[in-house]
């Protein structure tokens, strides 16, 4: 057997079961490696093969510390999510701003006969707004105040389920602002000749649509790695 | 009950200076004369739990074998962490101690 065998067989495990954080699969890789090739030299004692074993088993059962790390990775992208979810408000929000200062700047009105319809989408495109900002900023706040623990137990759960629904009503109630924003935007357009300066409220809302987007895609995020966590554990 | 230090004695190990993984659980053992002998893989997750707290900062490094290393320090917070979660367990241990060799209970009635 190659000498080297043994000690990649074992972080090749280990980097597998660490799998469902690709980016920490491989700096673990790399730290795990360089842990048990050190444990090796520090241990002449029956040749190299021997020091390996050793070495293997003192670092311990790679599905274990894969669960220990699943902990670690879940904290990190919820943690991530939730200052997604206070960019992606503050993003649509400066979006916002910036297509109605257009509007004030290139005097651009809206049509009488939709005025009473716009007032309609823009009361619920408040409203909207400011749940996603009151949902958004109570679940960065409550995700940044929990503690990562060193198990995935039942306490720590329940404070991730807290986070995925505040974050998932911050997410829906943004989705809605940003379709108010849409119709909005499409109520101004319209009857409107195609010119230069309608290039400012579509940026603007491709921006409000790639903010909710990534909000969104932070919380699905968040719930596959829950999954994955508790498989790890049950397996 | 070693599991519910494991962060206060890495950073107590990290007092000292900065340290790769290795050389941390190295510290471990010979601070604690061989009495806490900790499966090796487990401190991986402790440093990364730290570091994602804002304790311990770290930074890729090229040591002598070759190898790329991850070499851990103690943050400003860490610091001051370590001092704090000291102060509480020397306040705990102290306790402990006088219970433990404090006066023995009175058995005869006086």
């Amino acid at each position: 057997m190659h000498d080297s065998d043994l000690i990649s067989g074992y972080v090749d495990k280990l980097a597998r079961e660490l799998e469902f954080d690709r980016s920490l699969s491989v700096c673990v890789r790399q730290e795990v490696d360089d842990h048990l090739w050190e444990a090796v030299a520090a241990d002449p004692r029956d040749g190299p093969l021997e020091a390996q074993r050793r070495a293997i088993v003192n670092f311990g059962d790679p599905h274990v510390i894969a669960t220990q790390f699943a902990v670690v990775s879940l904290a990190k992208h919820s943690r991530r999510a939730g200052v997604t979810a206070i960019l992606g408000i503050a993003g649509v929000f400066i979006a916002m701003k910036m297509r109605v200062a257009w509007y004030a700047a290139t005097q651009w009105a809206i049509c009488d006969d939709m005025k009473e319809m716009s007032g309609i989408v823009l009361s619920i495109d408040r409203y909207a707004f400011w749940l996603a900002f009151i949902a958004g900023l109570a679940g960065w706040a409550y995700i940044s105040s929990c503690r990562t623990p060193a198990v995935f137990h039942p306490v720590y759960r329940r404070q991730v389920r807290r986070f995925f629904l505040l974050c998932t009503a911050a997410a829906a109630a943004l989705f809605m602002s940003v379709l108010s924003d849409g119709v909005l935007t499409a109520i101004q357009l319209f009857e409107t000749d195609l010119s230069v300066r309608f290039l400012v409220p579509i940026l603007s809302m491709a921006i409000e649509i790639a903010c909710a987007g990534a909000l969104a895609w932070h919380v699905r995020n968040v719930t596959r790695r829950v999954a994955s966590t508790a498989a790890l554990l049950r397996t | 009950m070693l599991k519910g230090h494991l962060d206060m004695i890495v950073l107590a190990a990290l007092s000292a200076g900065s340290a790769h993984g290795y050389a941390i659980i190295e510290e471990i053992r010979r601070r604690s004369r061989g009495a806490f002998d900790l499966p090796e893989g487990t401190i991986y997750p402790a440093l990364h739990r730290l570091e994602q707290a804002g304790l311990l900062a770290s930074r890729w490094v090229t040591a002598e074998s070759g190898r790329r290393r991850r070499v851990y320090a103690l943050t400003r917070r860490g610091n001051r962490a370590l001092a704090e979660r000291r102060a509480v367990w020397e306040q705990f241990s102290g306790a402990i101690g006088d219970m433990l060799g404090g006066a023995r209970p009175c058995t005869t009635p006086t």
